[in-house]
C-alpha cells in the first residue's frame, strides 16, 4: 500500500465485489427482461390492473404471476415479500445460488440483509383499513409487524435464505435502496460482515399513486424525463436485489479511460472473482431545505456526487455515464440538470430510464444500480425514453436514444428522496 | 493515491485503512423524551415530556408528535454534548415511525375517492423526522432512517457504529416510536419513548461501547460482570421494550448511570441477540 494517510477523517471506503444481482420490474423477470427493454428503449408503462384510482395515470405494474411464500414464512406474504422472492428465485440470474454459495463459505452469521422500501405492504394494510372501517376489526390474517412494518422484506429474505447477520430496513424514500447497498458496503469495509444482500422492494399501492397525485406530481401520460414538456411521475414497483461480497484483492483497483492501469501493484489483485463489478462509493447528503421540493441549487446533490467521488478518490473525469434520478417533474429534473452540469458540465453522457420502468421510490436506487451494472457489462447507455424535446435550459449531455459500443468503465448512479434525501453509487468494471 | 486525483481541486482524495481493528464508539451525551415519564421510574432513568416550543410555529403546525418526541430526545442529547446538531451526520431508528399519520392516511384511503392531503402524504414517509431535523437544524451531512422491529435499537447502533468507524466525527442516533393505535400490532405502540445518543469514535474521552454483536452460541455470552438491575431478565423491562421499542436502549443507560464496566449489555427486548460492552476509562 502506498500513501497512506492515517488521519480518520481521510479514510475511504473499500470497493466491495457485487457477486449476483436480479430483479422484477414491470420490464419482467430478470435482469435480461429488464436488458431487453434498455437496449430498444421500450417502455414497460401501461394501464394499472391492480387497484382502482379516481384518476388515470400509466404505472409500470409486475404483470406476471409472482410466487408464494413457502407456508411457514406465511406471516410474510405480501406483494412486497413476493416481488422479493421472484427476483430471488430468477434462474438465469442465480442470486439465490449465489447467495447460498456466500453461506457455505462465510456462515450464516456472516451475511447481512438490507432491504429499502418506502411502503413495505401497505397495499395489503390499505385492505385491512377497509375491513376495520366496515367491521370495526381487521381482518383474523393480519399481520401488521411481518407485512406491513418497513423491516419485513428483509427479515422474509433472511428467514428464506437462513441467514443471521444484521438484518434491517432503510426507508428514506426514494433514495432507501440505494443507501441499503452503501450501508451493505460499509457493514463489509468494517469487517462486521463478509457479505450483504442489499436492494429494495416496492409495490404499488393506494397511498403513493394517490399521495403523489395530491402533490400534483403525478402526470396522467407516459412520462417525459428532461423534456421541456415534462409534467409529472408514473409509479412503478420492482424488486432489486444485490449480492454484495467482500473484494478478494486488498486495494481499490481502477483503470483509467485510456486503458491502463494506475496504482496499484499486481500483486494485490490476486483476488477471487475479480470479474465482477465493483461497488466504489456511495456518497449521502441532506438538502435541509423542504420536505417534498429540492434545494433550489442542487446543493444536496452536487454534495452527493462530489462525497461519492472523494470516498473513492476519482475525479469527475473518471466517470463514463451518469444514470440520472430523473423522475420527469417539472423541479427534480431541473435541479439535477444544474448539479451534474456544475460538476461535470457536458462532458459525461447522462440518461434516465423512468420512462421505461416507471418510478419504482424504494426500490428505484437498487434497480438503477442494476441497470448500471448491466450498461457496464454491455458497454451501451441506456436511452432516455419518452425524451422528445430536451429542455434547452438543460447544459448537461442527454443521451435521448440508447448508445452501443461505448467504453465504460466507472459508472454513477443519483438517487434524490422526499426529506431531501440524497444518494449518489459509483460502480466499476471488473478487473479480470 | 493515483496521480490523477493528486491533480483536482475536489476536497481531500481519500485512502482506505486497510486491516485496521474495528474501535470502540463513546458515547458523549443522550437525552430521553417519554410522554408518560412515569413508566420509566423503576429503572432509574429519567426523560423529560416533549417539548414543541424546540420547533419554530411554521414547522410545528406541520409536523405531528412523533417529530416532537424524537425532536425533544434528540434537542436534549446536543445540548449535554455542547454540540451543534448542524455539524452532525444523523440515524433515526423507529418501529413504526410516523404510524398516526400512516393510520390517518390509510382511513382516508379506505374512501375510492377521498382526499389525501399532501403535507399528511409526504409526513407519511419513515424518514420524516430526520427530514424535519435536517431542515430545522440545516444538517447538510447525511442522514438516514431505519428499521428493524424489535432490533431497530440494536441496528441503529450498529449503523451508527459504521458510519462513525469512516467518519470518526459526532454522530446522532435516536431511537423512536409513537404510541400506536391499538388494532395494528398491540402492545407495540402502547407508550411514546425517544432516547437519542450522540457517538463519535474512540479518541473522544467518556463511556465506550464495543461494536454491537450477535451473542454465538451459549457460554459464550455469560456476562463477565453483572447486575441484574440492568438486564432484560428484568421482567417490567422486557414487557416495558414490547410497548415502547426505544427501551431497548435503557439497559444501556442504566449501566451508563451507575458507571459499571460490563459486559454483553442486551440491545433488544429477546435479551440474547445483539449486545455490546460497555467500558468506563
Amino acid at each position: 500500500m502506498h500513501d497512506v494517510k492515517p488521519a480518520p477523517q481521510h479514510r475511504s471506503i473499500e470497493p466491495v465485489r457485487v457477486t449476483a444481482y436480479s430483479c422484477v420490474s414491470a420490464c419482467g423477470e430478470g435482469s435480461q427482461a429488464l436488458a431487453d427493454h434498455l437496449v430498444h428503449n421500450r417502455s414497460a408503462l401501461g394501464r394499472l390492473t391492480l387497484l382502482d384510482l379516481p384518476f388515470d395515470t400509466p404505472v409500470g405494474e409486475c404483470r406476471g404471476t409472482l410466487p408464494a411464500v413457502r407456508p411457514d414464512l406465511i406471516a410474510y406474504q405480501c406483494r412486497n415479500a413476493r416481488l422479493a422472492l421472484a427476483a430471488l428465485n430468477n434462474e438465469q440470474d442465480g442470486l439465490r445460488g449465489a447467495v447460498e454459495a456466500a453461506r457455505q463459505r462465510f456462515g450464516p452469521a456472516r451475511i447481512g440483509v438490507i432491504i429499502g422500501t418506502s411502503t413495505s405492504g401497505l397495499l395489503e394494510t390499505e385492505a385491512a383499513y377497509q375491513m376495520l372501517l366496515k367491521e370495526g376489526k381487521m381482518p383474523a390474517d393480519f399481520h401488521f409487524l411481518t407485512r406491513h412494518a418497513y423491516q419485513a422484506t428483509a427479515r422474509f429474505l433472511q428467514n428464506e435464505l437462513g441467514l443471521a447477520g444484521p438484518c434491517y430496513a432503510i426507508s428514506t424514500a426514494c433514495s432507501s435502496s440505494a443507501k441499503a447497498l452503501a450501508a451493505g458496503q460499509r457493514l463489509i469495509h468494517n469487517g462486521v460482515c463478509d457479505a450483504v444482500l442489499a436492494g429494495g422492494a416496492d409495490s404499488l399501492c393506494r397511498l403513493t399513486l394517490r399521495g403523489f397525485n395530491a402533490l400534483e406530481l403525478i402526470s396522467d401520460q407516459r412520462c417525459k424525463p428532461m423534456d421541456r414538456n415534462r409534467n409529472g411521475i408514473n409509479i412503478g414497483e420492482a424488486a432489486a436485489l444485490l449480492l454484495l461480497e467482500r473484494d478478494g484483492s486488498t486495494e481499490p483497483f481502477r483503470r483509467e479511460r485510456n486503458g491502463t492501469d494506475s496504482g496499484c501493484p499486481k500483486g494485490r489483485r490476486q483476488g477471487w472473482r475479480r470479474s465482477n463489478p465493483l461497488l466504489l462509493a456511495g456518497g449521502e447528503s441532506s438538502d435541509a431545505h423542504h420536505m417534498s421540493h429540492p434545494h433550489p441549487q442542487g446543493k444536496g446533490a452536487q454534495e452527493a456526487m462530489e462525497m461519492a467521488l472523494r470516498q473513492c478518490g476519482l475525479t469527475p473525469e473518471s466517470i463514463d455515464y451518469i444514470n440520472m434520478h430523473a423522475t420527469a417533474t417539472r423541479l427534480n429534473d431541473a435541479i439535477e440538470a444544474k448539479a451534474v452540469e456544475a460538476l461535470f458540465g457536458d462532458s459525461v453522457p447522462c440518461s434516465a430510464t423512468k420512462g421505461i420502468t416507471g418510478h419504482t421510490l424504494g426500490a428505484a436506487g437498487a434497480l438503477e444500480a442494476i441497470i448500471s451494472l448491466l450498461a457496464l457489462k454491455g458497454q451501451w447507455i441506456p436511452g432516455t425514453c419518452g425524451l422528445e424535446a430536451p429542455d434547452p435550459a438543460f447544459g448537461c449531455r442527454i443521451a435521448a436514444q440508447p448508445q452501443n459500443d461505448q467504453r465504460l468503465n466507472t459508472v454513477m448512479s443519483n438517487v434524490f428522496g422526499f426529506g431531501g434525501n440524497n444518494i449518489s453509487l459509483i460502480f466499476s468494471l471488473g478487473d479480470g | 493515491m493515483n496521480e490523477k486525483s493528486d491533480s483536482i481541486s475536489l476536497p481531500l482524495a481519500t485512502i482506505a485503512i486497510i486491516g485496521q481493528p474495528p474501535s470502540a464508539l463513546t458515547i458523549l451525551a443522550t437525552g430521553l423524551c417519554c410522554r408518560t415519564p412515569e413508566i420509566l421510574e423503576p429503572f432509574d432513568v429519567k426523560a423529560s415530556l416533549p417539548d414543541k416550543s424546540l420547533l419554530p410555529a411554521a414547522m410545528r403546525r406541520r409536523t405531528g408528535l412523533t417529530t416532537r418526541l424524537a425532536v425533544t430526545a434528540a434537542t436534549h442529547a446536543c445540548q449535554h454534548a455542547g454540540l451543534e446538531p448542524r455539524t452532525m451526520p444523523s440515524v433515526f431508528a423507529s418501529v413504526g415511525g410516523e404510524i398516526q399519520v400512516t393510520d390517518s392516511l390509510c382511513r382516508n384511503l379506505a374512501d375510492p375517492d377521498g382526499i389525501i392531503s399532501p403535507t399528511q402524504f409526504h409526513n407519511s414517509v419513515h424518514n420524516t423526522t430526520v427530514g424535519y431535523w435536517t431542515i430545522l437544524h440545516r444538517c447538510h451531512g447525511p442522514s438516514t432512517a431505519i428499521a428493524a422491529l424489535d432490533d431497530t435499537f440494536a441496528m441503529g447502533l450498529l449503523e451508527a457504529w459504521n458510519q462513525v468507524q469512516l467518519s470518526c466525527g459526532p454522530l446522532l442516533l435516536v431511537c423512536y416510536d409513537e404510541e400506536w393505535p391499538q388494532y395494528l400490532a398491540p402492545p407495540t405502540g402502547k407508550a411514546a419513548l425517544a432516547c437519542a445518543f450522540i457517538v463519535a469514535g474512540s479518541n473522544h474521552s467518556g463511556p465506550k461501547i464495543t461494536q454491537p454483536r450477535i451473542q454465538q452460541g451459549s457460554g459464550v455470552g455469560e456476562p463477565e460482570r453483572t447486575d441484574s438491575r440492568f438486564l432484560f431478565p428484568d421482567s417490567r423491562l422486557e414487557t416495558l421494550a414490547k410497548e415502547a421499542p426505544a427501551a431497548a436502549a435503557l439497559p444501556l443507560l442504566q449501566a451508563m448511570s451507575g458507571k459499571i464496566s460490563c459486559s454483553n449489555i442486551p440491545l433488544n427486548n429477546a435479551g440474547t441477540r445483539w449486545q455490546t460492552d460497555l467500558r468506563f476509562d
